[in-house]
């Protein structure tokens, strides 16, 4: 027997929630962003498209558990995060949404995304990103939390401008 | 200060100092069995590294004795043959040429003459491999002179005497002049205020170099030849403050190793001071737990390169050096991502062009030679960016 179906109630809690995250990492509100992670929680951006990466082997670009992600929140919030200071412009698109359920009642949710990104910090540059997100969300007192989530640059192997914003 | 900005020095640069110097391509460990290959470049020129099916390694030019096309696209990967997509020629591990389509439209020909083409000169020195595309000069032992044992600092924290480089590599494009790399990742005047960010956020082992200026012991290093080091290790008061700190059965076991090896006071010393923090000139940067490469792309674009120095023999240490290098190094790190739009504003601020000269003579009223020949002086001053600016201009304006 297959994996049960997501009801479309999920599946547009999903979307809202994929929505929400976006437009608070876009508008640099870094503590309601850090707010929707769970404790236990894992944020990584592998330093390449190989699906077999393993971030015990290999780099990554970031590879935080929740210590290291307040750490990157809080240093955006000193002030003098000079390569996000001031904040860079930034508007994402989340498209190709797709969810499903997973073990322990937990949702998986994959999506492409689209941010342009206004870098502001020393002569203004636009810069694109694309890639793929794979969502790991739980129900926390009722509310959809982050217990994971992974991000696949297209260009995750080639030279990157500063990642210094929450992507 | 056109040095930063002039596209005709910057090729000037990559003639005098990346084609007929010793530059570092790569470390043996990346490429460990027959076949494996990484492809790099010296200065702009694209070559390729391969480990032959005799285990020796080579690094070719990567382009088609032909036409020139680029042999091979990947960043790594392992290979029997290379073929070129154009026309179909073929070579081996060692370069040779294979085999040519269609050999009836030639009278004659040598395949012997046509294969990959080699890099003229090529050494190494404990698995790290430098090229030179020039046949004639100095021998790599010359270049790197006393600046070796940086090296061996390193690489002497393996119980094995050898480090590996197998993590992968991040490549973080700054929109600099490449110059700017090794002159801040050996500038310790800049630490509480470019990273003034990491500094109120958490306890890190650069702490010590941003107290009051009389305190701090670390100092800075001319070691000739362009190879230039900061020294955090006077500042260090116990063994791992380099790696924030280590204890566990694990750690006991690694002490025990290198004490096997060295002795109890040579293993005291290498676990206090750690792995080196040094610029070997002109791309080769040891960034202490981590191997770093300066990469030129234009006069206003080059990419720092990094990944964690594993030591062989304790893999105890993999994890958290992997997690060490993630927070310090690459675009979304604590650190380097401060560092880089630092340097792009430096370059901004250089189109200023009417202000011919900036200011370096900081050091200058303290700064003394060691015993052995070095300049040394306090962690903050520009001791060292001087020691990089003289060689520079000698490498320059030689015949």
């Amino acid at each position: 027997m297959g994996p049960a179906a997501v009801s479309e109630a999920e599946r547009s809690a999903v979307t809202e929630f994929l929505y929400i995250e976006a437009r608070l990492a876009d508008e640099a509100r870094y503590a309601e962003w850090l707010a929707l992670w769970t404790d236990d929680a894992v944020y990584w951006v592998p330093a390449t498209t190989d699906p077999e990466a393993d971030p015990e082997k290999h780099l990554s670009h970031i590879y935080d558990n929740r210590a290291r992600l307040e750490t990157r929140v809080k240093l955006l919030q000193t002030g003098h995060r000079y390569s996000q200071e001031p904040p860079s412009h930034m508007r994402r698109l989340i498209s190709n949404i797709e969810v499903a359920k997973a073990e322990e009642d937990e949702l998986v949710a994959g999506s492409n995304f689209l941010l342009a990104e206004l870098s502001i910090q020393a002569r203004h540059e636009t810069h694109w990103w694309v890639g793929r997100a794979t969502h790991r969300l739980r129900r926390v007192d009722g509310e959809l939390r982050i217990r994971s989530k992974k991000v696949v640059l297209i260009n995750a192997a080639e030279p990157l401008p500063n990642l210094a914003f929450l992507i | 200060m056109s040095l930063y900005t002039d596209p005709r020095i910057f090729a000037d640069e990559m003639e005098r100092i990346f084609h007929r110097g010793w530059v570092f391509v790569g470390h043996e460990s990346e490429i460990p069995g027959p076949g494996d290959f990484v492809t790099r470049t010296l200065g702009t020129q694209p070559v390729l590294m391969v480990r032959g099916s005799e285990g020796g390694v080579s690094v070719f030019l990567n382009r088609c004795a032909h036409r020139g096309t680029m042999v091979c696209p990947a960043a790594q990967g392992n290979a029997r043959t290379f073929a070129c997509p154009y026309h179909g020629w073929t070579y081996g591990l060692g370069g040779e040429l294979l085999g040519v389509p269609y050999p009836g439209g030639y009278a004659s020909f040598d395949k012997s003459a046509h294969g990959l083409p080699r890099v003229p000169r090529l050494s190494s020195y404990r698995g790290f491999v430098f090229a030179s595309l020039c046949p004639r000069g100095p021998s790599l032992g010359e270049h790197l002179g006393a600046a070796t044992r940086l090296i061996d600092r390193s690489c002497d924290l393996s119980p094995e005497g050898e480090i590996e480089l197998s993590a992968g590599w991040v490549k973080h494009q700054c929109a600099a002049n490449w110059k700017m790399l090794p002159e801040n990742d050996s500038d310790g005047y800049h630490l509480g205020f470019v990273h003034l960010a990491l500094f109120k956020t958490i306890r890190t082992q650069y702490r010590r170099v941003v107290g009051d200026e009389k305190t701090i012991r670390a100092v800075v290093r001319d070691w000739g030849h362009g190879h230039i080091e900061i020294d955090w290790s006077p500042g260090y008061e116990g063994p791992f403050e380099w790696l924030g700190g280590a204890s566990g059965s694990g750690v006991d076991d690694y002490v025990a190793a290198l004490e096997r090896r060295d002795g109890a006071e040579a293993a005291r010393r290498r676990i206090v001071e750690g792995p080196a923090h040094a610029l070997i000139f002109p791309n080769l940067f040891l960034g202490e737990t981590n191997v770093a490469i300066v990469q030129p792309v234009s006069v206003e674009e080059c990419v720092h390169w990094h990944t964690p120095i594993f030591l062989k023999g304790a893999p105890q240490f993999n994890s958290r050096l992997l997690r060490m290098s993630e927070a310090g190094m690459g675009p979304a790190s604590f650190l380097m991502p401060d560092d880089l739009i630092v340097a792009r504003r430096n370059q901004a601020g250089l189109q200023a062009s009417l202000a011919e000269w900036i200011e370096l003579s900081r050091g200058l009223n303290r700064e003394y030679v060691d015993a052995e020949g070095r300049g040394v002086s306090h962690v903050t001053d520009e001791t060292t960016n001087r020691a990089l600016w003289r060689h520079y201009r000698q490498v320059m304006v030689e015949a």
